[in-house]
């Protein structure tokens, strides 16, 4: 399980010795991560340069984030782009300085540009412009997020020039990922503006290492509280993960549990050893169910009703049966789609029915390999794919509920699914990132925990890749 | 509280004294922070002339107290040989120490707890314990606790080794949460608040020469007792203020907490050694033994902010706080004092206030807090000129307020103070008719 490479390219020593060699090989960054519960400053001290073009409308929104975030905005443009980031930064002793005060080899924790000005791709230079010249600022795992605008009922070159955006995204992360940085891209839609600042305390923030090259469309679809809670934010809250007995769920079930969450953490019979011991450390449930078997969902409906209904509910449990599809028995077809897509279906039908509350959340684990596809993968990239399906239809369903419904599909993620694999097989899928190696289950943790709070009220219906800009899954 | 008071019970502020405040490790060096404590308390019962049987209690305030005999309270009563029923109690609240304890006092009084207190704090900072590390201390138990074979040596010896971290901790006023200093904490804040080191040395310079005004008028002579040290000198004076101060300079001095910083020694307070004491009494008492009540506490507020973010800001919370529940606003108060911690923590207290995008955000309300116009502020200086001995320095700024109130027929005084932790304390002072 050990990454080698990361280790090295943690030595300065090694680091140089390997690159005096000028062999071909790529020293990936150990990324900077936030193991810590939420506070409400997630950005403190970091420094974020800002740019945007001309007309753009999310600038507010940007320095009403920043500032009580803990963040030191810096601003290249026009005097006129600094006036929003005045009042908040004298409340919160963050003024907002000229990128000319930056010190000529400064480095910046975040680079945000907002394109939600941006409506024909000529108007694309404005991006280009910034980023070239600002490139080199970035720090090491630092965040480069670009905000623009859902292109819904938009005249075709609006269409065309928001799609650009995030083809320059998937590229851009690529570039910067070498330092350990991410690149994402951020769709507001109309009306959904005050839900914007909880996605870019997260997204500039350490807890998105992993995350990164992806557009994040936030709406105001799913009804609910526009000021969310910031830190504690699950508490009083129940949360049920399945296959929480190791690896993400476990790590998820960690991360519930410190933000205040009461956790039903479930596995099957097999693994009661570790379930109860996870259920101890955190204050949680265990909860011994096959999910599977023909009475899951009645089990779970009891456990939900005896804790007076759920909040969150994570459908992490899941299982690989590879093999080609000539060799492929019907056995392992049917096992596969029915844990990983069909469990997931019958028990989130009981449980929406009386014991999901209102304002809940669903999240499911889908995979990279659900979108890329994988040799000897056509049962289980069937099953993950079916999960992006069904939460956007699940997430129409239930926005008028406040229910929000996501999934989560994880790339090349260091577990002990991934530990199986062959060596050769799993470097290659390792350096594939952008970032240049695999992603830890904490890392999906924080992006299924930042889904699980009330911040995230505006991404409904929508699949969140966790997998270092790679598209080989597993 | 405030002027709903007419009946119910109210505790009134009936004196007030100090010691000399003098620089740590210069006169008092010899005195202990009970020691301190005893000469303002001794003071006080002399210059009101209140027999020693009538004090029912003691609550005192200090921030390094000593590790044998943590309430320094009692210790004070038992020194001085008050009536044995005397009893009390110290709480450290940081630099609000002092204030805490007038608060408490004046709390017990309205609750019918007793009808005369006195309360105040001390703080040596000459006689901060050094500490050896845990280390040590562990390993060495079994020595100090038990009958030690030869073999018990050994074995702390062995334990102790390597011998490379066994030197006495110094102590250094750091926060435990984030290890920052509180230097290095104010100096990021004159960053963020954007203080100017000009603004920071001008509001030095005031300090002093008002401190220097009011000693050279006499003003503090009713407030400050002369103090005997164990070698048989007396200290009459403060011994940090300096009438010759001037923004020249102040600006000659270099940046102690950041290389481009703009903090200096000239304007953030030093470490002091000093006690200062409070005569409490419930108006009734008060009348009945025909004395004059110099004010009343007709609020108090103590808040918290994260001390990662603004250690020192807390007072910009805490004064409007205890404003609105005084039922006043800013510009209603005659005198404004705030402790002096550093200039750049005042001046961006006082910016805050002025803010209105502040208020919106930080206090649910529209409209700024108010500015503060400088004649009414810190009137006759503050820690910057007068040093800040931590528990001392909130029964100073109330006694000199209460005289304030008192002298010039002003009727109402807004106290702030920052303290470590990241707390804020304010309080309102209103004189007393009649």
């Amino acid at each position: 399980m050990g990454d080698l490479l990361l280790d090295v390219a943690a030595s300065p020593q090694a680091r140089a010795f390997i690159k005096s060699l000028g062999l071909p090989i790529p020293l990936p960054e150990r990324l900077a991560r936030e193991p810590g519960p939420w506070t409400a400053s997630p950005l403190h001290d970091r420094t974020v340069l800002v740019g945007a073009t001309r007309g753009a409308t999310l600038v507010g929104v940007l320095a009403e984030c920043l500032g009580p975030a803990g963040a030191d905005p810096f601003v290249d443009g026009p005097a006129e782009l600094l006036a929003p980031f005045v009042a908040p930064g004298e409340t919160f002793g963050r003024p907002a300085r000229a990128a000319s005060a930056l010190g000529e080899r400064a480095k910046v924790h975040g680079l945000v540009f907002d394109a939600s000005g941006v409506d024909s791709p000529a108007e694309l230079r404005g991006l280009y412009d910034f980023f070239h010249e600002n490139a080199g600022k970035l720090a090491r795992s630092g965040r480069v997020v670009v905000l623009g605008r859902a292109a819904s009922d938009a005249t075709p070159a609006h269409a065309a020039a928001t799609a650009a955006l995030e083809g320059f995204i998937r590229s851009f992360a690529k570039e910067i990922g070498r330092i350990g940085a991410t690149a994402n891209l951020v769709l507001v839609e109309p009306g959904a503006e005050a839900r914007v600042p909880a996605v870019l305390r997260f997204v500039l923030s350490p807890r998105s290492a992993f995350v990164t090259a992806q557009p994040i469309v936030v709406s105001k679809r799913a009804r609910g509280a526009t000021e969310p809670v910031l830190v504690r934010s699950l508490e009083k809250k129940t949360a049920l993960v399945t296959g929480a007995a190791r690896g993400i769920g476990n790590a998820t079930a960690r991360l519930l549990a410190q933000e205040g969450a009461h956790v039903l953490c479930l596995d099957r019979p097999a693994d009661e050893a570790a379930t109860s011991q996870l259920a101890r450390e955190i204050g949680g449930t265990p909860l011994l169910v096959d999910m599977s078997a023909a009475d899951a969902p009645t089990l779970l409906v009891e456990a939900a009703r005896a804790r007076g209904g759920i909040d969150v509910l994570v459908h992490n449990a899941g299982i690989t049966r590879d093999k080609t599809l000539a060799r492929m028995s019907a056995e392992l077809w049917d096992q596969v789609l029915d844990v990983n897509l069909g469990a997931v279906i019958r028990t989130t039908e009981e449980l929406v029915n009386g014991s999901l509350k209102d304002g809940g959340r669903i999240i499911c684990l889908s995979s990279i390999a659900g979108i890329a596809g994988n040799v000897g993968q056509t049962n289980y990239g069937a099953s993950k794919a079916g999960i992006i399906g069904y939460v956007r239809a699940m997430s129409e369903r239930l926005a008028d509920r406040g229910i929000t419904v996501n999934a989560i599909a994880p790339g090349f993620i260091e577990t002990r699914l991934t530990a199986a694999i062959p060596i050769a097989i799993r470097e290659v899928a390792r350096r594939m990132s952008a970032l240049g190696q695999g992603g830890l289950p904490e890392d999906v943790a924080q992006a299924i925990l930042f889904l699980a709070t009330p911040g995230a009220q505006g991404i409904t219906g929508r699949t969140l890749r966790v997998c270092g800009g790679s598209l080989v899954g597993a | 509280m405030g002027n709903a008071g007419q009946k119910k019970r109210r505790a009134v502020i009936v004196g007030g004294v100090r010691t000399p405040f003098v620089k740590a490790f210069t006169d008092f060096v010899e005195l202990s922070t009970i020691d301190l404590g005893v000469a303002a308390v001794r003071g006080l019962l002399e210059r009101t002339g209140l027999p020693y049987k009538d004090v029912e209690a003691i609550v005192w305030g200090g921030v390094i107290l000593p590790s044998a005999s943590p309430n320094v309270a009692r210790e004070i009563a038992l020194d001085l040989r008050l009536d044995a029923a005397c009893e009390g109690m110290t709480v450290t609240r940081a630099c609000a120490s002092g204030l805490q304890a007038i608060t408490l006092a004046a709390a017990a009084i309205e609750r019918g707890e007793a009808d005369i207190m006195v309360a105040g704090g001390s703080d040596s900072t000459s006689n901060a314990e050094v500490k050896l590390p845990q280390k040590v201390v562990h390993a060495m138990a079994p020595l100090a606790l038990g009958k030690p074979t030869p073999s018990d040596y050994l074995t702390v010896l062995s334990k102790l080794a390597p011998f490379t971290d066994l030197l006495p901790e110094k102590p250094r006023i750091a926060e435990r949460s984030t290890g920052e200093v509180m230097g290095e904490a104010a100096e990021r804040m004159a960053k963020r608040n954007e203080i100017t080191r000009e603004a920071q040395d001008a509001l030095a310079v005031r300090s002093h020469q008002r401190a220097a005004a009011a000693i050279a008028s006499g003003r503090f002579d009713d407030e400050v007792v002369a103090l005997k040290t164990p070698d048989g000198r007396w200290v009459h004076g403060d011994g940090l203020v300096r009438a010759d101060s001037s923004a020249e300079k102040l600006a000659k001095l270099r940046p102690v907490f950041a290389k481009d910083g703009t903090l200096t020694a000239g304007n953030s307070s030093a470490l002091t050694d000093g006690g200062a004491a409070v005569l409490l009494m419930s108006e009734e008492k008060a009348r009945s033994l025909g004395r004059k009540p110099l004010a009343t506490i007709s609020s108090w507020s103590y808040v918290g902010v994260d001390p990662s973010d603004q250690l020192l800001m807390g007072p910009a919370l805490a004064m409007p706080k205890a404003l609105e529940r005084a039922g006043l606003a800013l510009r209603d108060v005659d005198l404004v004092d705030m402790h002096e911690a550093f200039a750049a923590q005042v001046l961006s207290v006082l910016k805050m206030l002025k803010s209105a995008p502040f208020a919106r955000a930080r206090l649910g309300r529209e409209e700024a807090v108010g500015e503060i116009d400088p004649e009414r502020f810190n009137v006759h200086g503050g820690s910057l000129a007068l040093g800040h001995p931590f528990g001392a320095t909130g029964a100073r700024m109330v006694t000199t307020m209460a005289n304030e109130l008192a002298r010039t027929g002003k009727r109402s005084a807004l106290l702030g103070i920052c303290a470590a932790g990241g707390l804020g304390a304010a309080a309102v002072l209103e004189r007393v008719e009649g």
